[in-house]
């Protein structure tokens, strides 16, 4: 009954969380005081700015402005593109596979490394192909994923002619991007996954285990990855928001048609509807991914079941 | 004390400081010293390769796309945006610590908005909405202290407060109460000063995604606006020319990458320290 509660908990403090991001993402439009003017390009008449106004509903008073926004953001509509004339949800729709697409390579390849990494690191610790193991990953958190991403493109594209520079379109495509993008993610995987086996090893049950005669690997596999596994599911959630930040900057690099370039051009192009679309959906996710993490962490440790 | 200057033990701790040390040379030092100015190009001079030297003037890094010098351009930029980083910093230290003492302290009402705050800080995805608001207020210098700055006091908060609980159930608080002191006074003169240590190793750890957050708005072409230089919009610049001139990109990310593997070592050498002297 208390994970029940537990779980209802998470998932109310889930709704707040949506319901303070949306009240962020609408006023911050306002912190110039006019978003009319804001939206309009540069070179708008006066007469065209008050119009926008008007069918905007610029004028309401501003909590029966935010009232409308939570409303309509309720039943899914997340405003007009200025830009495109068209729902802001519609657009992040199209963009959604390529980024899903980008996202999960990034996130598979680099969790399957990780975990070899990590438990090599660990049941290797403190030899050389240990040391070798934490200088990559301690670079892998310290390169920028733009310039890793600009330092493949030089080297694969420029240089050996191997792989296309940018665009979507074959598997060659995806290689760089999702390298890109999984870099930070394969360090920070290898680094908790070492660190949490480390800890696992030092045990008493896997002495025990030991000394029953099971055989290494499969102490490793059977007993130490299972817990090696928690704390490395804890912390995915943190982790989520550096992604997306990562594919920000990726899909700009490599002409990645997702929801990442789709945000970026519509701040470019001041189309604050399509902004607000995509940081909404971006926290709905964020949330979404935090919940299953509390669900996964009740599953994994029983320690924890109340 | 021998053990704190055992060069093995502190392998990690010493090359941090070398590489911070270099940076901090480069973004002091150049802007001081050298002559060339980081503004002003030469156009009969672009993308000259790092080692060139026109008109009797050397350029270790190159020139760029409009013959300005990129070892000026690389040392101003690392100064500003270090300076960015920096204050941006402080503001999250010093709002989230406030925040999370008083969170802890008084628990109640308080306690239960600033924990929900942080939950909505941490689920938003940062750069969007640091580039919503710069693109809706403009990008300048203070305008993105204030913007990275107030969006970084969630985990400090956090922290905080975690530390005040565990520090208001102590008996010297219990004193400091019954002999009359404030809660205030409390607060800044006996609880803070038993943070400081946890909180300072959270701002090391804490400093490289401030790193990589500037440079990556910058590179977007949303931060500082060029001519003035940061480490991220010199990258962003110099994308547009990787074929012929890729040293516009080599140099900055090399920066960035000092400065964040500097603090991350020196981070988790605090971490490693701060643990040993428990157990």
């Amino acid at each position: 009954m208390k994970t029940l509660s537990f779980i209802t908990g998470r998932a109310l403090q889930g709704l707040v969380v949506m319901f303070g991001v949306s009240a962020i993402v609408f006023f911050a439009l306002f912190l110039t005081g006019d978003p009319a003017a804001l939206m309009m390009p540069p070179e708008a008449t006066r007469e065209e700015i008050e119009a926008f106004r008007q069918a905007m509903g610029f004028n309401d008073p501003i909590w029966v402005q935010y009232g409308r926004f939570l409303a309509s953001a309720v039943t899914g509509e997340l405003g007009m593109s200025l830009r495109f004339q068209r729902p802001a949800l519609d657009l992040l729709i199209e963009r959604l596979p390529a980024t899903a697409l980008l996202a999960m390579t990034a996130l598979v390849w680099s969790s399957l490394l990780g975990f070899l990494l990590g438990t090599i690191a660990a049941v290797r610790k403190n030899s050389a192909i240990d040391f070798a193991i934490r200088v990559i990953s301690l670079l892998g958190q310290a390169i920028p994923v733009f310039w890793l991403a600009l330092l493949l493109i030089i080297f694969f594209s420029l240089k050996m002619r191997w792989l296309p520079s940018s665009g979507i379109g074959s598997a060659w495509h995806l290689i760089m991007p999702s390298i890109a993008l999984g870099a930070y993610y394969l360090s920070a995987i290898t680094r908790l996954v070492r660190a949490s086996l480390i800890e696992v090893l030092g045990e008493n049950y896997i002495r025990t285990a030991r000394a029953k005669g099971i055989s290494s690997w499969r102490i490793i596999v059977h007993h130490a990855l299972r817990n090696a596994l928690i704390p490395v599911i804890t912390v995915q959630g943190m982790y989520f928001a550096s992604l997306l930040g990562g594919a920000l900057v990726t899909e700009i690099i490599f002409a990645w048609p997702g929801i990442g370039r789709l945000a970026v051009e519509a701040i470019q192009n001041r189309d604050f509807p399509v902004v607000q679309a995509v940081v909404l959906f971006a926290a709905a996710v964020f949330v979404i991914v935090n919940f299953l993490v509390d669900l996964a962490y009740v599953w994994l440790n029983p320690r924890i079941r109340l | 004390m021998t053990r704190f200057w055992n060069v093995r033990d502190n392998a990690d701790a010493i090359f941090a400081t070398f590489l911070l040390i270099a940076v901090l040379a480069l973004c002091v030092l150049v802007p001081l010293l050298w002559p060339i100015d980081p503004v002003r190009g030469t156009l009969t001079a672009t993308f000259k390769p790092p080692l060139s030297v026109i008109g009797g003037e050397l350029h270790p890094l190159g020139t760029d796309q409009l013959g300005r010098d990129l070892l000026s351009r690389l040392g101003l930029g690392t100064a500003i945006s270090l300076s960015i980083v920096l204050a941006a910093s402080v503001i999250s230290v010093v709002l989230g610590t406030t925040l999370g003492m008083i969170a802890g302290y008084y628990r109640g009402w308080f306690d239960i908005i600033i924990m929900r705050a942080v939950d909505v800080q941490l689920a938003i995805p940062f750069i969007l909405l640091i580039l919503l608001i710069v693109a809706v207020i403009g990008p300048s210098m203070g305008n993105l202290v204030v913007v990275l700055g107030v969006t970084g006091w969630a985990v400090f908060a956090r922290v905080a407060r975690a530390k005040t609980l565990e520090i208001r159930e102590l008996e010297y608080i219990d004193a400091s109460r019954s002999i009359g002191l404030s809660n205030m006074v409390i607060i800044f003169r006996h609880v803070l000063p038993n943070i400081v240590g946890p909180i300072t190793v959270l701002m090391t750890l804490d400093l490289p995604r401030l790193i990589i957050l500037e440079a990556s708005v910058g590179f977007l072409g949303l931060g500082v606006q060029p001519p003035t230089p940061t480490l991220g919009n010199l990258i962003g610049e110099g994308r547009s020319f990787i074929l012929l001139a890729n040293w516009l990109v080599l140099y900055p990310g090399l920066v960035i990458g000092a400065l964040v593997i500097g603090c991350n070592l020196i981070g988790d050498w605090l971490v490693r320290r701060a643990d040993s002297r428990n157990a």
